[in-house]
């Protein structure tokens, strides 16, 4: 089934385009972005797997949350 | 009118040139190897224009707009970037790109049904660079290149990419703007990228997909749904609509592999395969 989060996407393409590589966002970095509680906490997290579920798309989670990936 | 000289398939990623030691050697050079075999053929085939069908990873095209298929009409293509280059240890370079012929493309495509979106300026990423890099090194022939989203579902059915490529194939034949045309596409075969599964491969999904090109018998493959590949070759995977697309340009060709390596540490499924009539 194909899941698609538009907030999460676009937040997600924004921090991409500034070549922000983290483990977990801050509060600071989504400001100005609506989100949903379970997106944002997602996003604070660095929960991948939970950003895959709500339908963040895997190349921006992969770009943003690299550290997260061992290969 | 033009010839259509040659077709091949690469996977692309940026780890083949980014990361090369990280990857057993035997794989690597026999991979390698495919891909130098492959740039043999393709300079005896005496190309005059590459006609190239690859696709973004949402550094283009974001959830604001997000073309099917999208005609690059760039003057010259950044194969790779600064920046890219870092990445995938290739040395920054410029690429000549076709944008006559892609305009061209453009306007028959429209008045014909296919609805192409174009862009004047596209930043290209490993599908560009990594197989250019084994396959032009030189940076001689000119580039047109067709973006299909691979990467953000919904996706075209590959059903559509393939009539994109024999619409592609046919005009490649009748223009008059190169004589000499070669079809390239980049991308899959098994890969799992940015998934909770990344690193995942499936050489038995890989191998059922080469032989089904090396067979001409590409029926199977159009039947493909987004779902399935998904779950047999991951999200990587949804890139054979590449090769697809260009099995369409050149209807009744078969597939010769010249390499095929599962590679864990590349995270890609990486094959290399020349297409003949």
């Amino acid at each position: 089934m194909i899941r698609v989060s538009y907030p999460l996407n676009k937040v997600l393409t924004a921090l991409a385009r500034a070549h922000v590589t983290r483990e977990k966002l801050s509060d600071t970095e989504l400001v100005g972005h609506e989100l949903g509680d379970t997106e944002r906490s997602a996003l604070l997290a660095g929960d991948i797997r939970r950003l895959y579920e709500l339908g963040a798309n895997p190349y921006l989670i992969r770009r943003v949350f690299r550290p997260r990936f061992p290969i | 009118m033009a010839d259509i000289v040659a077709a091949a398939l690469a996977s692309h990623a940026p780890l083949i040139t980014g990361k090369p030691g990280i990857a057993r050697p035997e794989q690597r050079e026999r991979l390698y190897a495919g891909f130098h075999e492959m740039r043999r053929r393709l300079a005896a085939a005496r190309p005059d224009l590459l006609v190239m069908f690859v696709n973004d990873h949402l550094q283009n095209f974001p959830y604001s707009n997000l073309p099917a298929f999208c005609i690059g009409l760039a003057d010259a293509y950044d194969a790779p970037s600064p920046g890219g280059s870092t990445l995938m240890r290739i040395a920054p370079r410029r690429v000549r790109g076709a944008p006559a012929w892609g305009m061209a493309l453009l306007e028959a495509g429209l008045a014909a049904g296919f609805d192409f979106a174009y862009s004047y300026e596209i930043e290209s990423w490993d599908e560009l660079s990594v197989p250019l890099h084994f396959l032009d090194p030189d940076g001689d022939l000119p580039v047109a290149t067709i973006y299909t989203n691979c990467a953000a579902p919904p996706l075209p059915t590959l059903r559509r990419c393939h009539e994109v490529g024999a619409f592609v194939g046919r005009f490649a034949r009748e223009h008059d703007g190169a004589s000499r045309v070669a079809f390239v596409a980049t991308g899959g075969i098994s890969h799992w990228v940015g998934t909770p599964e990344t690193g995942r491969i499936n050489p038995e999904w890989d191998r059922w997909v080469i032989d089904h090109i090396e067979r001409g018998d590409v029926e199977p493959l159009l039947r493909l749904t987004w779902d399935a590949i998904e779950r047999d070759g991951g999200n990587g995977g949804q890139e054979i609509r590449n090769w697809v697309a260009a099995m369409g340009a050149v209807h009744g060709w078969k597939g010769e592999t010249l390499a095929y390596e599962p590679v864990p540490e590349w995270i890609t499924g990486c094959g290399a395969v020349w297409v003949h009539a």
